[in-house]
């Protein structure tokens, strides 16, 4: 069995070797495509060790990009999910609440967060709130609809239990509801990670003045490669951090559901 | 109890109609009575602009061409990220040694958001369609993939074993177990996947386009027409939801056993 693992970590080593191989190949020694558009692997690490330092052509250092997207990331989510779990939890408790703002969440929820840019940018300019609204509207709704389906899916015979012990509705909601929603909330948290990654990057392509999405943008308009897949990287890098630390949080936090 | 779920659904719809005619109110009245007038056109003028836009031209064409310029990019696109995600994914659940070798360039790549590649898809492929066509094939190909592994790799292996017992080749295990298996998973992909691919197109227009839904927005910024703005999300919204729908459909007649199971 343990010789079988090992088989299998060696072709995955291999293959990302081979990827590697493959990519410096068809870059520096066939030369397919010219390097300012398609760089060797070398040449995006020599860039990526070069742009911690120097802030041509975009006008920042890589660190200070990446402060000012984390700054905007984390205002609009952390808005998101303070407000979107909560409605979630009480429109999946409280069916009054879910008859009326469920109709107007379905209204609204089909335009894609990106969608909201425009109207965004005209109405608060390009500074961090237009920026942080957009990344809230896409963090609001993943949040909303996992909160609300992880209370939907309590187990009817619990909330029965906690009734017939005497629990009034409201510490039936924070006893048995929430408690057994975390896992579901802690899903739509990850997808509102990730959704709010994403609208940050094109909200900063569209109207900025820095940030990682402004970076690439602006490297693509003088043509470096190199330094567009450093701010790629640098996205994919940052985001699967965020995401690890989220799930970090979930294992400390939610209790049960893991055993099974 | 049938009469109480007619109830509910009735008690569901007026408080459909309630809010919906509520947030037409709200939003009248603000416009009339406060300051928002001064950046916000009034709900019926919005709704006029669009039927106004269904004849008259934005930028060179009705907004009926240019969101269907923009549904073709994107059916180009997701049927690429389908042809080659599906194969990719089922390739990963059922073999070992496949998934060693895709599991971690995928799982090196996909962290980046699909939209971040639109820089780098501009300088490869020009601003022309190929680039668009790449920028939504990567922001669908993802939860496609993975959607197409989880449902090839959870398949219950007592039925591959009692296939297997009564002689059944590799390729006929695959055929009439694992593919059948693994199409609801792969279509809660494919869902999550069209509006990616919907969500893509919009942005990559925004960035670079003379026509489509995401253009129509960006000119409305440009020129400070917010009526043109709101015009283009309702529809942008609206076409989402009809993509969606229309996927859901094609589900219910692909897999009716699987919903019928539910």
């Amino acid at each position: 069995m343990k010789e079988k693992k090992l088989k299998y970590t060696l072709i995955s080593t291999a293959s990302v070797f081979c990827f590697l191989l493959i990519w410096y190949l068809i870059a520096d020694v066939f030369k397919v495509f010219p390097s300012s558009t398609f760089p060797s692997p070398f040449k995006v690490a020599t860039a990526f060790v070069r742009k911690l330092t120097v802030t041509t052509p975009d006008g920042g250092t890589l660190g200070k990009h990446l402060i000012a997207s984390l700054k905007v990331v984390l205002l609009g989510y952390l808005l998101g999910i303070v407000i979107g779990v909560p409605l979630g939890i009480l429109m999946g408790w409280y069916r009054r609440v879910d008859l009326i703002v469920k109709p107007l969440f379905d209204l609204i929820r089909p335009i894609p967060p990106v969608g909201w840019i425009p109207l965004m940018i005209l109405w608060l300019g390009i500074g961090i709130q237009a920026k942080a609204t957009v990344i809230f509207v896409s963090a609001v709704t993943p949040a909303i609809i996992n909160a609300y389906t992880g209370i939907k899916q309590t187990n009817p015979v619990h909330i029965w239990v906690a009734r017939t012990f005497g629990a009034s509705n409201f510490e039936t909601l924070l006893k048995v509801g929430i408690p057994s929603a975390l896992p579901m909330i802690f899903a739509g948290l990850k997808v509102s990670l990730g959704a709010s990654w994403m609208a940050l990057v094109a909200a900063e392509m569209l109207a900025s003045t820095e940030g990682l999405g402004y970076m690439i943008q602006m490297n693509r308009m003088v043509g470096k490669a190199d330094n567009i897949m450093v701010g790629m990287i640098t996205i994919g890098l940052v985001g699967a951090l965020l995401t690890y630390i989220l799930e970090t949080l979930e294992k400390k936090l939610v209790k049960g559901g893991r055993n099974k | 109890m049938k009469k109480k779920f007619q109830n509910s659904k009735t008690e569901t719809v007026v408080y459909f109609i309630c809010s919906l005619v509520g947030l037409l109110i709200v939003w009248q009245l603000a416009v009339s009575f406060t300051s928002l007038q001064k950046v916000m056109p009034s709900p019926f003028v919005v709704l006029g602009f669009i039927g106004q836009s269904l004849t008259q031209k934005i930028g060179g064409k009705i907004l009926p061409l240019h969101i269907l310029a923009s549904l073709k990019r994107v059916f180009v696109g997701y049927f690429l990220a389908c042809i080659i995600g599906i194969p990719l994914g089922i390739l990963m659940g059922c073999s070992k040694t496949g998934k060693a070798i895709v599991k971690p360039i995928f799982e090196l790549l996909r962290p980046i958001p699909g939209l971040a590649w639109i820089p780098l898809a501009i300088l490869w492929f020009g601003i022309g369609e190929t680039s668009k066509y790449f920028i939504i094939c990567v922001s669908a190909i993802v939860s496609i993939i993975l959607n197409a592994y989880a449902g090839a790799s959870q398949v219950d292996q007592t039925l591959v074993g009692a296939a297997r017992m009564l002689g059944a080749k590799p390729a006929q295990i695959f055929l009439y177990i694992t593919l059948p298996a693994s199409v609801p998973q792969i279509f809660a992909g494919l869902q999550v996947g069209l509006s990616s691919s919907w969500m893509a197109v919009i942005a990559a227009e925004m960035i670079r386009a003379n026509e489509g839904a995401g253009w129509i927005i960006t000119t409305g910024m440009e020129s400070g027409n917010t009526v043109q703005i709101l015009a283009g999300m309702i529809s942008i919204g609206l076409v989402g939801l009809l993509l969606a729908s229309l996927l859901r459909l094609i589900e219910r007649g692909l897999c009716s056993w699987n919903i019928q199971g539910r």
